[in-house]
């Protein structure tokens, strides 16, 4: 992969990795993982499986989470 | 042929209304030059009555060739030279020039606005031999024989300038940005992609764009929180009624638990009983806008539609002018007179007879004015035939609402009990009419839920029947639809009421949004971020709206179209700068869009056989015959094909057959109906019906 290219499409990474669309996205997760661990008490990897199975999550989120979940489990 | 009157009208069926209106016999003699239709009317002198055909005339380049751009210097031209398609226009022109020669007074009767006004200016001042400084003006709101009669004798003395300045100033602008940005993008796309695709921009259609961008990207970036609502069922006098939790939104679900095990087992107490009743005022009678929103709720009518039947209802006479954004009536338009004609059709009779036998009738009207006409209000005249029926709904819509205007306010009662069950309270809602008033006058368009609540006493006790913890979602923002986008249009003040819809249209012509509920295609989404990259200030809505502000001024005389003029390229040129600079990268970045766009239009449906590929719309490259054939068929995983019609778009439908499970697609051929095909060639359905 090239270091200039988005970790989730192939547009050019602007912040944090992502493409702005998907910086963007990224940026929602975090704001909303407060939120969720308030309301459900989840680990962020709950967090994560939970929306990127939710219909509601927006597509270019789920992409983010799906992405954020697999860099996770390599680790 | 002696000298005659000469008038001007803006379209072939306006021009017969007022023949028809103006002859003293009723009975003017149609005639022909050089193939365009016009009225010989008897009266105490003889008068022609000549149609145009819309817009006449346009602002054109003064440079010829269409890939060379910025352009800044432009004239007004008549369209065959400027438009392929307008070619027809030629000879209306050249008959309408023949015509004047003889003519001695001028009248422009074209529909009083911004267009109407520009139409006939154009044409008194280009194809008459310059006659619009002495041209007098006929200025009417409905088509009717009274109105026309009435507007014929009281003549303006001269064009309205102010109406003229403005339109000219509007088209001029329109054109500059249209032209200018369009030209950008399809050059840039072309040099790159070597294919020619129109990507057309403008004043309105950037922001407007926009709009639609930043809310599919608030729905794409949009994470959902959890939250639980919790109900309760009641059981009152044997009847079972919903009461909800006082929090609608609970935010932990360990709160959530807390409420429910503090419910279990236990009784339900009336704590406290709310009764309040509050009038429900008329609604104001229709703008242009507020039509188009009602007529998308009812009927579902997109706006453009909309606009386009009340035009033919206003051409036959039966409505006042639609394109307004007045919501005034005043009493000039007599509403006994439209009252008692309305009366004389069975369908209204016991209403208008209703508002007749009241001493005093006063509309109840909205804040919104527009200078040149009132809001849209019924004629009061019957069909000459019947109406087809999406004619005969928007009709019917607007005499109710008319109607509806006059009636008193209706009466409602709100009641809300407190309800306790173990000191955790819910509450119970009810609204009912207890006068009518007006809404008697809008049925069946009055939208009201009612409930029938059992009465209540406060220290009552109940049974709960149920007790439900909901696990609920936040919810993305809404798509925009037709209806939503225009009066989203309208609050932030971008084009006017008469092009709106048709912006709207536009981007779906140019396949930069797709679907009802809107969403931008991939070509829109990268020509809305071009706009917002290079040109921020043609994308900006503020700046539009500033510029749309200006342009309104000059109608009433507070700005010089000069001015106007002058800024409006002032922003633009730093801009075409900017583009010209940066063409390659645009190409680039639009080119790849285009394909992906072409790519995501073609895809039908996931192909039924191997559930992986995708069905496709295919190019045959030995006959060029198109088919629909699985994007596996190249790695020779998946042979799944289907015939399609050669002729005619052809559309995805997201439905499946019932009979087989394959796709079904839509076909729209010009001048044919659409219809709906199963792509599987060997459905069962098929071979029964053969």
């Amino acid at each position: 992969m090239n270091n200039q290219e988005c970790a989730v499409c192939d547009r050019m990474a602007v912040k944090k990795g992502y493409c702005s669309v998907h910086a963007k996205a990224f940026d929602s997760i975090i704001l909303k993982y407060e939120y969720w661990r308030k309301a459900l008490d989840v680990t962020w990897k709950e967090y994560l499986r939970e929306i990127a199975e939710n219909s509601l999550t927006g597509e270019w989120a789920r992409q983010v989470a799906e992405h954020l979940a697999r860099t996770e489990a390599e680790k | 042929m002696g000298r005659y009157t000469f008038i001007i009208t803006e379209k072939p069926d306006a021009a017969k209304r007022i023949a028809y209106a103006l002859d003293s016999e009723s009975r003017p003699t149609q005639k022909y030059e050089n193939r365009m239709p016009y009225y010989t009317v008897r009266r105490d002198r003889e008068i022609i009555v000549v149609p145009a055909l819309g817009h006449l005339y346009t602002v054109a380049a003064h440079r010829k060739g269409r890939d060379h751009y910025p352009l800044f210097d432009y004239t007004w031209t008549p369209r065959y030279m400027a438009e392929r398609k307008a070619a027809g226009t030629r000879a209306w022109v050249e008959a309408i020039t023949r015509l004047a020669e003889n003519a001695d007074i001028f009248i422009d009767a074209c529909d009083y606005d911004i267009e109407g006004s520009l139409i006939g200016y154009t044409i008194l001042k280009y194809a008459c031999g310059g006659k619009e400084s002495t041209a007098k003006r006929m200025k009417y709101s409905t088509l009717t024989n009274e109105d026309l009669e009435n507007s014929y004798a009281q003549l303006l003395p001269q064009l309205d300038f102010g109406l003229i300045e403005a339109g000219l100033a509007r088209h001029e602008v329109d054109w500059l940005y249209g032209i200018n940005l369009t030209r950008a993008l399809t050059t840039a796309a072309k040099n790159h992609t070597h294919k020619y695709v129109t990507l057309s921009t403008g004043r309105v259609q950037g922001p407007t764009l926009k709009f639609i961008v930043t809310r599919e990207k608030k729905i794409q970036t949009f994470v959902p929180t959890p939250y639980w609502k919790i109900t309760v069922h009641l059981d009152i006098d044997g009847q079972v009624i919903e009461a909800e939790y006082e929090k609608p939104a609970i935010e932990t679900k360990k709160e959530a638990l807390t409420v429910v095990e503090a419910c279990k087992g236990k009784d339900a107490v009336v704590e406290t009983v709310q009764i309040r009743q509050f009038q429900q005022p008329p609604p104001a009678p229709f703008d242009l806008g507020a039509l188009q929103a009602e007529a998308y709720r009812l009927f579902h009518y997109s706006p453009s539609r909309t606009s386009s039947i009340a035009q033919h209802l206003y051409l036959d006479a039966l409505i006042s002018y639609p394109r307004t954004s007045s919501q005034k009536l005043p009493p000039s338009i007599d509403y006994r007179a439209i009252l008692k004609n309305l009366g004389t059709m069975p369908k209204y009779n016991e209403l208008a007879r209703d508002l007749l036998s009241r001493s005093h009738l006063r509309p109840r009207e909205g804040g919104k004015q527009d200078p040149a006409h009132p809001a849209i209000y019924p004629t009061g005249n019957a069909p000459d035939a019947k109406l087809i029926s999406s004619d005969f709904s928007l009709w019917d819509l607007i005499i109710k609402r008319f109607l509806a205007v006059f009636g008193e306010p209706a009466t409602k009662q709100s009641i809300q009990a407190t309800i306790n069950i173990n000191q955790q309270r819910f509450y119970l809602k009810d609204i009912r009419t207890l006068e009518e008033g007006w809404t008697r006058f809008y049925k069946p368009y009055v939208h009201a839920q009612e409930t029938k609540l059992p009465e209540m006493i406060e220290g009552q006790t109940f049974k709960v029947k149920e007790l439900a913890l909901k696990d609920k979602f936040t919810q993305p923002p809404a798509r925009y639809n037709p209806s939503s986008l225009l009066r989203r249009m309208e609050r932030q003040n971008i084009g006017t009421k008469a092009t709106r819809a048709e912006t709207i249209q536009t981007l779906y012509s140019r396949k930069y949004i797709q679907n009802e509920r809107m969403a931008p295609t991939d070509l829109g989404f990268e020509v809305a971020g071009i706009l917002e990259a290079y040109c921020p200030a043609v994308a900006s809505v503020s700046l539009t709206r500033e510029l749309e502000e200006r342009m309104s001024k000059i109608q009433t005389g507070n700005e010089k179209k000069k001015s106007v003029l002058e800024e409006a390229t002032g922003i633009l040129k730093p801009v075409m700068l900017e583009l010209q600079q940066n063409e390659q990268m645009i190409g680039e970045q639009l080119g790849a869009a285009i394909i992906r766009t072409q790519k995501e239009q073609n895809t039908i449906a996931e192909c039924p056989i191997c559930r992986q590929g995708k069905l496709m719309v295919i190019y045959s490259r030995k006959t060029g015959k198109r088919f629909v054939g699985c994007t596996n068929y190249f790695e020779r995983k998946c042979s799944a094909s289907a015939p399609i019609p050669q002729q005619g778009g052809i559309a995805a439908t997201r439905r499946s057959c019932v009979t087989c499970g394959w796709p079904i697609v839509r076909i729209f051929r010009r001048g044919r109906r659409p219809w709906q095909m199963c792509l599987n060639p060997m459905c069962p359905s098929k071979r029964k019906r053969e």
